[in-house]
């Protein structure tokens, strides 16, 4: 239960209500404010984000002019770019621009935010009235005055994206598809995807913090499809990084494509998979994603904060196998899901989720932290200036055991291994999850064996972590897209796991 | 400067900036949305927000761009990122722009009184609804009762002439609760979501089943790893109707990437499976005057009696199919480029009450939840989580967790013996209770 809740149940929302109608606030606004929006004006030159800070701390002595627990102001602007490629050709050329800023009030439990796309200190003292209407209770409280906070970087650049001619974006994606139709004459069609942006933030808050930054990501991902006349396969590899344009020498386009189309040509000989309850072994990599969805979801502070999370009053229990822990950590450097600080302004860090089976703490952000009276982990993030921070992950991963993956195999009789993952989802409160195969194997007497078609694995969170009783020495991580109401970016990491005891969604008994 | 005109000056615009041709797709809107939990308000957002996007081609290869600036310095430079862009990419003959083919009115797509009705009322609704909700003495937590509000003016011209708009608006009001039983633990939801405020359904109603969705799928029990029917609830339908709509996208078709890809005018599902997709609806969800490239949008029927009747295309995937647009262009708003997506769907009923159906079932599972992809497109594969009801001789006999179901799409497809006769016609992707003869079901 919320150390704030009793707090707010004093009031009936009857009483509420009237009072916040009584203040001549009325919320609901202006129609489209169409012809106001296309006569707004500010020089294009000058930098959005550039608002000087005296402008901002009068923003949030505006948001706190009812009272309230804490205001925050967030400026972005992100500039990207996509390009696609399909079937060797350059399909089209994106070019976006978009910018924009919110205010944020936190009165106890409640959260009150508006935003605006014209970023003028007039707009955002009008975005500051609407998010100061969840708190109408006490007197104005007098935020601090915001200087300059100092964190930590954990994102370098050498060849900065702005720097870089989009023809040689274009020699990428060129090379990437060579490569892959070059492997088999099996692959029928490779699908490339080249997005980058670089997003400016500015954060500014009543605790007087104040931080601008910019940071960079790629994200480059290959699909092939291949085609045997009797069977195909569509696989997808993918690399990112906040970083500037040498990710392609850390690694090649070619190989990012050549290993999508290996599993595109192994997968053409898949036969049904087996239905029911089965061991799984894991490789390293992306599989990490049945970790982030069955237990990193689960352990996002915010369920935990109303008191309906599947760990829910856990901390301190054995809830995992003694040969688990798992991490998620802001700082891994360059990595998709490190953030320097997150989208509140706090220092990402390494925190320890599960230490050896034992619970040891939630992934918090500036509001749950103060339900929970938890320090903020570094994991309140939102997906832009159109949303308000919520608890997401970072980097999440397994910590590296002592087996040896091929021990790890050669241990396990009868089961599935599997390869590679399209992605899952689970429901935080009841812990049930799911994940799709999409290139796994037989295991027959601890040998890898025939390939199967795609079939789903279904579990309980709770349930999993007690199943897992093998953990390679072999962590890898892998890039992806997490959803929840709004995106992030993040990568999941694991060492080769086995898990004793999974549903499998084949199609033959 | 009103919008119409800012659309039409920005394409006179790009032709001037060197372009052959030019599409503006402006749009602008507002929305409000509000979650209650526990009796208090936890969160308000409000937001205007708005942006043009530039579809430009030149020399057959397309370049695209967008911008939420009005600045006109800001649309010039972006304008021109469209068109350098669009030299880079490759020369594509299929690249055109629709011409400007008139098309009829949808009534009832926007909803001019929700912006006046005071916020004390949709809050008030919000905190009614999880009241209800919580009265039922089995739901032991909330996770929240919302109300949301949207509305949106779309603006689309182009160098062939064209210059459309309409305006459109929805509302929705919905809750999610918990029934805990010792450690045990169940979510339950059900919202309700209409282009018109009046016109949402009554409170009492969706809070009880919002109840009933979480209490009673308390004390599962797993059954063995079997063969057996499987009757799809209205709710888990789109876990299979999905994967048609996917498996005829005239893009994917035309790539071969789609198990339907040869399958016109076949006979690919039961005959007991007709799919139909309506643009012109009054007050519907999917409705709409014209898609997101201005082509007029119609009421087609895709599957007649199990026999596949035409494919999915935007202007660009009929021209490379040598056909004709079928007004299915898809828009994600002005930052995204057209796809390709259906209007209002719906899977026409049958003959039977869901109650018939049930009782007709010796042994086998009635599906209310999936997980999962449903059915890959590609390849026709399906596999996905389970939960819902097991029956045992024509009767419910107890909740069932935790199962996961699999087969191939046409064996899935062509096994539907049994069509309800309960679809809800208010939503924009609906089908009523169907029943598939045989499904693998794992288990224990």
């Amino acid at each position: 239960m919320s150390k704030h809740h009793d707090l707010a149940r004093l009031m009936p929302r009857r009483k509420f209500l009237e009072m916040g109608l009584k203040g001549g606030m009325v919320i609901a606004v202006a129609p489209p404010l169409l012809s106001k929006m296309i006569s707004c004006s500010g020089p294009v030159t000058a930098p959005a984000l550039d608002m000087d800070k005296a402008s901002l701390d009068r923003v949030i002595s505006r948001a706190l002019q009812h009272g309230g627990d804490f205001a925050d102001v967030y400026l972005e602007s992100r500039n990207s770019r996509q390009i696609i490629m399909e079937e060797s050709m350059f399909k089209s050329g994106l070019y976006g621009i978009s910018q924009g800023a919110g205010v944020r009030v936190i009165a106890g439990d409640k959260t009150g935010y508006a935003y605006t796309e014209d970023i003028t200190e007039e707009n955002l003292m009008r975005a500051a009235d609407i998010a100061s209407y969840v708190a109408r209770s006490g007197k104005p409280i007098a935020p601090v005055n915001i200087a300059e906070t100092k964190r930590d970087s954990f994102v370098s650049v050498v060849k900065p994206l702005e720097e870089i001619a989009d023809s040689r974006r274009i020699g990428m994606m060129q090379r990437a598809n060579q490569a892959a139709l070059d492997y088999d004459p099996r692959i029928r069609m490779a699908l490339i995807d080249y997005s980058d942006q670089v997003r400016s933030r500015v954060i500014a808050n009543s605790e007087g913090l104040y931080l601008r930054d910019e940071l960079p990501l790629i994200f480059f991902i290959v699909q092939t499809m291949s085609d045997d006349g009797s069977n195909r396969h569509m696989s997808r590899e993918r690399i990112s990084e906040h970083s500037g344009f040498e990710l392609f020498e850390k690694e090649t386009p070619e190989s990012v494509a050549r290993r999508a189309a290996r599993e595109s040509i192994a997968m053409l000989d898949a036969e049904d998979a087996p239905a029911g309850m089965m061991d799984v072994v894991m490789e390293n990599g992306w599989g990490g994603v049945l970790i982030h969805e069955a237990v990193g979801h689960p352990l996002e502070a915010d369920n935990i904060a109303r008191g309906i999370g599947a760990f829910t009053g856990k901390v301190g229990q054995k809830v995992a196998t003694d040969v688990f822990t798992m991490v998620d950590d802001g700082t891994l450097p360059n990595f998709r899901g490190t953030i320097n600080f997150d989208d509140e302004g706090t220092q990402a860090q390494r925190n320890v989720l599960i230490e050896k089976g034992v619970l040891k703490g939630y992934m918090t952000d500036v509001l749950t932290g103060r339900q929970l009276d938890l320090p903020r982990t570094g994991n309140g993030r939102r997906e832009s200036f159109r949303y308000i921070p919520i608890p997401r992950m970072t980097n999440t991963f397994i910590e590296p055991g002592k087996d040896r993956p091929e021990d790890i195999l050669a241990d396990t009789k009868k089961g599935i291994y599997v390869q590679s993952l399209s992605g899952g989802s689970v429901n935080s409160v009841t812990g049930m999850f799911n994940f799709t195969c999409r290139e796994a194997y037989l295991i027959e007497n601890g040998r890898k064996t025939r390939p199967i078609k795609g079939a789903t694995l279904i579990g309980s969170c709770l349930g999993v972590i007690q199943s897992i009783d093998a953990v390679g020495n072999d962590l890898d991580f892998g890039p992806g897209i997490c959803g929840k109401g709004q995106s992030a970016e993040v990568t999941a990491g694991q060492p080769t796991l086995r898990i004793r005891g999974i549903n499998v969604g084949g199609s033959r008994a | 400067m009103n919008v119409h005109d800012l659309a039409e000056r920005l394409v006179r615009r790009g032709l001037r900036f060197g372009a052959d041709d030019v599409e503006i797709y402006v749009q602008t809107s507002r929305n409000l949305s509000v979650r209650v939990r526990n009796a208090d308000i936890e969160t308000i957002q409000e937001a205007a927000s708005g942006g043009v996007g530039f579809r430009v081609l030149v020399n057959g290869s397309m370049g695209f761009s967008h911008c939420n600036d009005f600045n006109e310095k800001a649309l010039d430079e972006t304008m021109k990122k469209a068109i350098a862009f669009a030299r880079l990419t490759t020369p594509d003959e299929f690249n055109a722009l629709p011409g400007n083919l008139p098309h009829h009115d949808v009534e009832g797509l926007y909803d001019p009184s929700i912006a006046g009705i005071d916020t004390g009322k949709k809050i008030d609704m919000a905190l009614e609804l999880e009241e209800l909700t919580m009265q039922d003495a089995r739901v032991t937590h909330s996770s929240g009762a919302s109300f949301g509000e949207w509305e949106s003016e779309m603006v689309i011209a182009n160098s062939h002439g064209l210059l459309k708009s309409y305006r459109s608006s929805s509302c929705s009001v919905g809750v999610s609760v918990v029934a805990q039983k010792g450690d045990q633990r169940n979510t339950g939801g059900r919202s309700t979501s209409r282009r018109f405020f009046a016109d949402l359904e009554p409170l009492d109603e969706v809070a009880a089943e919002a109840a009933k969705r979480a209490w009673e799928m308390l004390d599962p029990q797993m059954v063995r790893t079997q063969r057996a029917p499987v009757i799809y609830d209205p709710r888990v339908a789109r876990s299979l109707i999905g994967g048609i709509i996917s498996a005829i996208n005239g893009d994917r078709v035309n790539q071969g990437a789609s198990f339907l890809q040869d399958s016109l005018n076949e006979p690919f599902a039961s005959e007991l499976l007709t799919i139909v997709d309506d643009a012109t609806r009054a007050r519907g969800l999917g409705s709409k005057p014209f898609d997101g490239e201005g082509m007029p949008a119609f009421k087609r029927t895709l599957v007649e009696q199990g026999v596949l009747k035409g494919f999915l295309h935007n202007t660009y995937s009929a021209k490379r199919a040598g056909t004709e647009s079928t007004g299915n262009a898809s828009r994600g708003g002005f930052t995204r480029l057209p796809g390709i997506g259906t209007h209002n769907l719906y899977a026409e009923p049958g003959q039977h009450t869901p109650e018939q159906i049930i009782a007709n079932t010796q042994r086998g599972l009635l599906l209310t939840g999936v997980t999962g992809y449903g059915i890959n497109a590609v390849n026709g594969n399906y596999s996905g989580g389970a939960s819902g009801f097991w029956i045992e001789n024509g009767q419910i006999a107890h909740p069932v967790q935790g199962l996961t179901i699999a087969g191939s799409a046409r064996d899935i497809l062509q096994g539907i013996d049994m069509m309800g006769n309960d679809v809800d016609m208010s939503l924009s992707f609906t089908a009523p209770t169907f029943r598939i003869r045989e499904m693998q079901i794992g288990g224990a």
